[in-house]
């Protein structure tokens, strides 16, 4: 199996400078290795660090020690040390993140929120709308809404607008935090089997689903984060 | 990925006013197509930095080397006259108050009009298909184009000083607070217009603002000032999500939502 994700002896701490210098100790010593089709579940009570530890392998946040390496063009790249453009890089054609909220952008309607990932690899805009046209179809999104902005839209439609997004042209490695939370049964199946499909052509996933039916359902294997130690 | 040279290599930069407010040994690099984002409060040096980078005003200290071709040209080793042609060519400024970066007694048309005149364009009917072309990319009603920009509001001047700038191409941009002053609703279109172009045509920028929400739509890397230093620099999302320096966790938790 190719490995497309090592984590190796990640440690985070954050520092509330302006909260008495509280040091508050989430992770120590956290490995996990990755491999393409697998879905590595993470588990744990609130506050183990499994948000912190997705956004790590991100690059969004930066551990305080440690390496997060990431098959990217057929050689593994640490995105803890690497410049801001190769990260940018990598979260373009590589590892993308996919949590429950659409970051909303004033004036961009739906259809072009989803074709964007496409149209920044390079996909023609022909291919790309077609494409983009097909996810919003399966996400159950009327065409009504394909020339609207999401900013008035529901919850649960935004989320799958992030979702159709996400999925339309998955990169080999995806950090799923909570995707499916707060979607209606229908649409959370549809949701889960996207996510199935996703996996079996070849993507490796890191997710979090506080479900435990759609958990089992989707897991290759599980990682389990104790809760956090004292500082 | 081809590795490139950096477009722009600052470094240890000081300019002080009275000798205090200002800029200290300030060092970094700019990438070609890479949008840097300078934040920090009013008084942080940002504004001073910008200018001096500019080739506005020489530093006290340090060097500003801009890449042209295959050689880095120190710019205020520059005489004058080729420091004006590369200030023309190379890059352009885009002022927090559109009526310092327009001419308000010529044309809408004409201050676009101009910057490819100075580019060194003289074809009539091209440039006037250009300037109308631009007016509409900055979604100004081509009917305007012979109206003074004294009759346009803050948004449609501030669009138009965008065109007047990137309708020459230049290779970098610097911004200082280009939505200042404008009203929310007419902030959003500015900001979408911007994002869209500067992805397009695949600019390098530097954006001065104090508006984190701005910072994180339109920039990839953020550099924090106070008290005239870089204290922190960094992916934008990085430095927005998980800040470092007490500065900067003060400044991202001021803010209700970024």
């Amino acid at each position: 199996m190719t490995t497309m994700l090592e984590a190796r002896s990640l440690r985070k701490t954050f520092t509330l400078h302006n909260q008495n210098g509280v040091v508050l100790n989430v992770l120590d010593h956290v490995d996990l290795d990755l491999a393409a089709g697998e879905m590595v579940i993470l588990k744990g009570p609130s506050g183990a660090g499994k948000s912190t530890l997705l956004r790590i392998l991100y690059g969004n946040y930066k551990p305080v020690a440690g390496a997060v390496r990431l098959r990217h063009d057929g050689e593994m790249v640490d995105i803890v040390g690497a410049r801001t453009s190769r990260v940018l890089d990598i979260r373009r054609r590589t590892l993308s993140f996919v949590s429950q909220f659409l970051r909303v952008i004033p004036r961009v309607s739906t259809l072009d929120i989803v074709k964007d990932p496409m149209l920044a690899r390079g996909v023609g805009d022909a291919e790309a709308t077609e494409r983009a046209a097909a996810m919003l179809t399966r996400l159950n999104l009327p065409k009504q809404m394909w020339g609207l902005a999401p900013a008035t839209f529901s919850g649960g439609e935004q989320q799958r607008v992030n979702i159709a997004r996400s999925f339309v042209d998955p990169t080999p490695v995806l950090l799923l935090d909570e995707p499916t939370a707060s979607l209606d049964p229908i649409n959370r199946d549809i949701v889960v089997e996207l996510i199935e499909a996703t996996r079996k052509a070849g993507s490796a996933m890191v997710g979090i689903f506080h479900d435990d039916a759609v958990s089992s359902r989707i897991a290759t294997r599980v990682m389990q984060l104790s809760s956090r130690k004292a500082a | 990925m081809i590795e490139q040279a950096p477009l722009l290599r600052v470094q240890n930069v000081t300019r002080l006013y009275g000798g205090r407010v200002g800029c200290r040994d300030t060092s970094f690099n700019l990438w070609p197509g890479e949008v840097l984002g300078v934040v920090g409060e009013s008084g942080s040096g940002k504004t001073t930095l910008l200018r001096s980078l500019a080739g506005f005003e020489p530093p006290d200290e340090g060097t500003i080397h801009f890449r042209r071709g295959e050689k880095d040209h120190d710019i205020y080793a520059l005489d004058e006259a080729n420091r004006r042609a590369m200030m023309r060519t190379e890059w352009g400024m885009v002022h927090q108050n559109p009526r310092d970066g327009l001419r308000l007694d010529v044309s809408a048309g004409g201050n676009i009009g101009e910057s490819l005149m100075a580019r060194g364009d003289r074809h009539y009917g091209k440039m006037r298909a250009r300037v109308t072309d631009w007016l509409q990319r900055v979604e100004i009603d081509s009917s305007r184009i012979d109206d003074s920009p004294k009759s346009f509001s803050g948004g449609m001047q501030q669009r138009l000083q965008i065109a007047r700038v990137l309708v020459a191409e230049p290779r970098l941009v610097f911004m200082d607070e280009p939505t200042g002053g404008l009203d929310v609703s007419v902030q959003a279109r500015l900001l979408d217009l911007l994002r869209v172009l500067v992805r397009d045509l695949h600019l390098a920028a530097i954006i001065v603002t104090h508006d984190l929400a701005v910072a994180r739509l339109l920039t990839d890397r953020l550099i924090v000032m106070k008290d005239g230093h870089i204290i922190e620099e960094g992916l934008t999302d990085q430095i927005l999500d998980d800040p470092h320096h007490a500065y900067t966790q003060l400044l991202t938790s001021a803010v209700l939502s970024a």
